[in-house]
């Protein structure tokens, strides 16, 4: 299990999606700097001192336009950046790897591989509680593009792994389908996102991430067992 | 005259139950709003306490998992329905007849029936809790396929749905009156850009509780024919689509995060400008910027569903940041109206200043996760409840206790205690940031949010238990206001009629106002009605 505390970046997808983060954090924290500082200079400069009245003044409409207009360049440009960044997540591979079929259902998960083998589903058992079966394992090869099919069987689920920074819902009569590319080897927690009820909490599974020749072996050993 | 109706209960003759039961007067209706919010905000408080003591640290056995979803579902419904909102219908109730100098509200009658609606719907929802199965557990968000009867078999839902369409309809009818009041019943003089913001911001606000709403309650309307009369809606065995709850859901939700948002805008708006000694700066700025966030938060809703995978993410992400500059405008406002003022810090102002810091960091985060990529982690996480707590407890609830302090007064009659006002505000604005801030952290760390338990990995039991005994200090300070209430009640220190210089039409009649709210009304030559009397009698005495 990965115990730091911090998730890695474990997916290609993921480093452009904390690029993304950076943005938006740098300039936040400059904002929230700058209005901070505002409101405690404010505060602490114009404390009463004098019984006299301050000046009434209650407008200054190039100050009132240039507050409209920087804020509006400024969310235009990080607009761009975003859609750059999206488009980039969310591009699939015309031909992946590998395809797994990911069905959640309350409360566990089925990996099926496109042309096999089946792992975790019913045969193991539903969770009773924190001390239960242990959760199922989607294992994935890296840095080759494994292509993910979201499915629910029953109500509202979301496959999320922190370490991707990703997380897709799992919605009944809906099928959805993304990419990702591991770039980093270990094994990495994942949740349920969506609340689905009683045991919610532990619909947990495992990512590992392996070599190809490891992931072939492993596919194959899975096959004949 | 203020002095002489301090003895007095409320608006002159009688104070027995059956007034009060039968009462259409818009003060006395705004009152029980005002205290019914407060009394669900305590229960909704408790559970919420209940929550953190269970989350202090990891594996926790103290509510089971069904309670815990329980405790949530209950925490957040009566947060959103039966005390930010309402709170703010109540406080509208009472102030607006008197800001726009009219004697009541348009329809009386419909007013106080809206009351007992929101009461009662209130009392539905929680009444699920004595049924078998116990009360609803799907979330305030009720997500089908999670609350359809195949899976929550329970009354408790059935309940929740009866309720919330009570307190949505009980909203809109309001939404109604306020309108209608503004635009008729206005005193002579007082024009629409005399209006005060806050009157400004309730009508903003009462528009898009008209768009909002009926989408609420059809969705609800819908869910239960699901449920009881064999429809398929929501179901896609049957040519249903699950996804159609959360769009109609979010049509009403986003809308909704402003209904909560926008009044409190309006009594920060109030506030600043009393205790800078100076008027508001930007007043037709502010207006513009409050029907342009009403008219942006209905293109948002899907930002909701960025991980659905079901919605075109780049238009509502960008309607989203839009939002930041009409914001952002206000903020700017705000902190103009301060700039060159005679600053003095009694508790309205500490709450005031305390909404400015607190929603700030909210509206940040807010502008984060309009950002697709963003979401994805964000999403259903930690960072997420960080966020809303941010906008609607550092924000809207600060905002509130600002307006307890400053219109209590007026109100009641008599002031309330300043040194346990401070106490409330340092104990509230340590413990919220202490409860919420290591929130962002947790979500980022994978901690998704509606779980009751949680393995101890990496700093999760850390960040919960500082979180945790955060919303203890927090449980301080609304002990302090608690305390305050009942030390201040005894005490009756007259407030007179207008106890802080301000500068609204409410404050040219006696605290509490008569029975129809005016004696005489000053002249009403501007923005501030109050001010410009004061000024007057002034130069009339030099």
């Amino acid at each position: 299990m990965n115990d730091r505390s911090w998730p890695s970046l474990a997916t290609t997808q993921s480093s452009t999606i904390v690029a993304n983060w950076q943005l938006y954090l740098v300039v936040g924290t400059t904002v929230a700097v700058l209005v901070w500082g505002l409101i405690l200079f404010c505060v602490i400069r114009y404390r009463r001192r004098s019984d006299a009245e301050p000046v009434q003044f209650a407008n200054n409409v190039p100050l009132e336009i240039a507050w409209t207009l920087v804020p509006l360049v400024l969310v235009c440009w990080l607009f761009v950046y975003t859609y750059r960044a999206e488009a980039s997540v969310e591009t699939v591979a015309g031909t992946p790897a590998v395809g797994v079929h990911v069905n959640a259902y309350r409360w566990g998960w089925t990996f099926a591989y496109d042309g096999g083998p089946t792992v975790g589903g019913a045969a193991h058992g539903p969770i009773l509680d924190s001390a239960g079966a242990p959760p199922p394992e989607l294992v994935l090869p890296l840095n080759e593009t494994t292509r993910l099919t979201l499915t629910s069987s029953d109500v509202n689920h979301s496959f999320w792994v922190p370490a991707f920074w990703f997380k897709r819902d799992a919605i009944p009569g809906q099928t959805t389908t993304f990419d990702v590319k591991p770039d980093e080897l270990g094994t990495f927690e994942g949740h349920c996102a969506a609340f689905c009820g009683l045991n919610h909490a532990l619909m947990t599974f495992e990512v590992k991430v392996v070599s190809p020749q490891e992931f072939a072996r492993w596919r194959a050993g899975e096959m004949h067992a | 005259m203020g002095a002489a109706a301090s003895s007095a209960t409320f608006s002159g003759e009688r104070s027995d139950l059956l007034s009060w039961l039968t009462t259409t007067d818009h003060k006395r209706i705004g009152i029980l709003y005002l205290v019914t919010s407060l009394v669900y905000f305590g229960v909704a408080g408790a559970l919420a306490l209940t929550i953190r003591t269970q989350l202090a640290r990891p594996n926790n056995d103290l509510v089971s998992s069904h309670t815990y979803a329980q405790l949530f579902t209950l925490h957040g419904t009566a947060m959103i329905f039966l005390f930010v909102a309402p709170f703010a219908l109540g406080l509208a109730n009472f102030l607006i007849p008197l800001q726009i100098g009219a004697p009541d509200m348009a329809f009386p009658r419909l007013n106080a029936t809206s009351y007992w609606m929101f009461l009662f719907g209130g009392f539905v929802i929680f009444s699920g809790a004595a049924t078998n199965e116990g009360a609803a557990a799907a979330g305030w968000t009720s997500y089908v396929p999670l609350s359809a009867i195949a899976i929550s078999t329970g009354l408790g839902q059935d309940l929740w749905i009866v309720g919330v369409f009570l307190v949505s309809v009980a909203t809109i009818l309001t939404s109604i009156n306020f309108v209608t009041t503004v635009f008729v019943y206005r005193a002579p003089g007082m024009t629409m850009w005399r209006l005060p913001i806050f009157t400004w911001e309730m009508i903003a606000t009462s528009l898009l509780i008209f768009m909002a709403f009926p989408t609420l309650a059809s969705d609800l309307l819908l869910l239960f024919i699901d449920r009881r009369f064999g429809g398929h809606a929501f179901d896609p065995a049957h040519g249903g689509d699950a996804i159609l709850w959360q769009h109609l859901f979010w049509f009403f939700g986003h809308p909704e995060v402003y209904v909560m948002i926008l009044p409190y805008f309006g009594v920060v708006s109030e506030i600043i400008p009393v205790f800078s000694r100076k008027p508001i700066f930007g007043y037709t700025g502010l207006v513009i910027a409050a029907f342009a966030i009403a008219g942006l938060s209905m293109g948002v809703w899907a930002h909701h569903m960025f991980t659905t995978g079901a919605v075109n993410d780049p238009f509502f992400s960008f309607v989203s940041l839009l939002i930041a500059v009409p914001t952002g405008v206000k903020f700017f406002n705000w902190i103009a109206t301060m700039w060159g003022g005679s600053l003095t810090f009694p508790t309205p102002m500490l709450f005031a200043v305390g909404f400015l810091i607190n929603f700030l960091l909210g509206g940040i985060t807010g502008v984060m996760i309009a950002s697709p990529p963003i979401d994805y982690q964000a999403h259903a996480s930690y960072f997420i409840v960080a966020h809303m707590h941010y906008v609607l407890g550092g924000g809207s609830l600060f905002a509130i206790f600002a307006a307890l302090f400053f219109w209590w007064p007026k109100i009641f009659g008599h002031r309330l205690d300043e040194r346990l006002g401070k106490w409330c505000f340092w104990l509230l604005f340590v413990g919220f940031n202490v409860t919420f801030f290591p929130m962002h952290f947790m979500g980022l760390e994978g901690m998704p949010r509606r779980v009751f338990t949680y393995e101890a990995t990496g700093q999760l039991p850390l960040l919960n238990a500082i979180a945790s005994a955060g919303s203890y200090v927090m449980l301080a300070g609304v002990l302090a206001f608690a305390w305050n209430v009942v030390l201040s009640a005894r005490r009756r220190v007259p407030a007179g009629d207008d106890p802080w210089g301000a500068n609204s039409l409410e404050w040219s009649t006696s605290s509490p106002p008569p029975e129809f709210n005016f004696t005489a009304l000053p002249k009403i030559r501007s923005e501030r009605p109050a001010y410009d009397a004061r000024v007057k009698a002034a130069e009339a005495e030099a």
